[in-house]
């Protein structure tokens, strides 16, 4: 981020904006590493973060389901209304066991997260997707796929 | 409905616009998007036919505060800028609000939190609830980016003279309003 926009915000009357949209400044991509587990990851370009207990993890396929995500420990951030924070910068993959889950199924993860930008602007909460296939036993994991389309079903 | 949605626009998400106000906030972001690089001088009569609840409920017309130097403040509790940038606007209400300054926030948030919050610091100013359905009410006003904090200023001849995603700043924001009081 450009050092003058943090002193001065970002005027709309002048010059461009160049903040990235959530769905770029925090990139999400997951795979299946087996027919137990998902691994999620979000990319968070240099300047972002993202809040670690407002990522919420969705899987719709029945009759599998996701259990609880294994979130690594973030960064401490103090936060004077909500206490003490953590976030995440960078690169963070998740591990998500899910129960259920048969080789070859084809299921759909939901990853809901809310961030902020160092310059003084915070996104609302942003919904991503990506499809994946549980690959065959022994076969290693699956490839790792981007979310896509951004931003579905924000106001739905 | 997505649950983080919902959670979000709880009891607030209730924008009462009229279909023509609607209609007139898309032609305003049109006319926005015009004047993007220009002088900013369009018209805010769309926004200023926006209605919203208050924290209490009850539901406030933007046009009743025409004719005043208003600053209309999207944020929300879950913003850590917005909540910092907000004493200063207290701040400033209480120095010039004799003069015809007039602050309105719209929170993108749900009452509870908002109520909570104006408590803690002692808000002085309107508190509009607006759900999530307030984003595109401040993407219909320039907020491309539907980011918080995001700020109009309105000139009391009824002009957007500024409009600012991030927070703006004291030394900024004396030179915005104190040109127009």
């Amino acid at each position: 981020m450009a050092p003058a926009a943090s002193a001065t915000g970002l005027d709309l009357s002048g010059a461009e904006p160049k903040l990235l949209p959530p769905e770029q400044a925090f990139r999400f991509s997951a795979r299946a590493l087996d027919s137990k587990t998902l691994e999620g990851r979000f990319d968070v370009v240099d300047g972002y973060y993202l809040y670690r207990d407002k990522l919420h993890f969705v899987l719709q396929a029945t009759p599998s389901a996701l259990e609880k995500a294994e979130l690594p420990s973030g960064q401490r951030k103090h936060d004077e209304f909500f206490g003490d924070v953590e976030i995440y910068r960078g690169a963070v993959t998740i591990k998500l066991p899910i129960a259920g889950g048969s080789p070859g199924q084809s299921l759909v993860l939901v990853a809901d997260s809310q961030g902020c930008a160092d310059v003084g602007v915070c996104y609302p909460p942003t919904r991503q997707q990506v499809r994946l296939t549980i690959p065959q036993a022994g076969a290693g994991s699956g490839p790792s796929v981007a979310a896509s389309p951004p931003r579905k079903g924000l106001f739905d | 409905m997505l649950a983080v949605a919902k959670c979000l626009a709880g009891r607030g998400w209730r924008i009462a616009i009229t279909l023509a106000g609607i209609l007139a906030l898309a032609a305003g972001a049109y006319v926005a998007q015009g004047l993007w690089s220009s002088a900013p001088s369009a018209d805010a009569a769309a926004l200023l036919a926006v209605a919203l609840p208050d924290d209490e409920g009850r539901e406030q017309r933007l046009d009743q505060w025409r004719g005043k130097v208003l600053v209309v403040n999207f944020w929300a509790t879950w913003c850590a800028p917005c909540r910092e940038e907000m004493r200063e606007f207290i701040r400033f209400q209480r120095m010039d609000g004799v003069k015809g300054l007039q602050f309105v926030g719209i929170a993108v948030d749900q009452a509870d939190n908002v109520r909570q919050f104006a408590k803690e610091i002692d808000l002085n100013y309107p508190a509009l609830i607006g759900g999530l359905g307030a984003m595109q009410l401040s993407q219909a006003m320039g907020n491309e980016l539907m980011a918080l904090p995001f700020t109009v200023v309105v000139s009391r001849e009824g002009k957007i003279v500024h409009r600012q995603l991030g927070p703006l700043k004291e030394a900024q924001l004396e030179k915005i309003v104190g040109k127009l009081l």
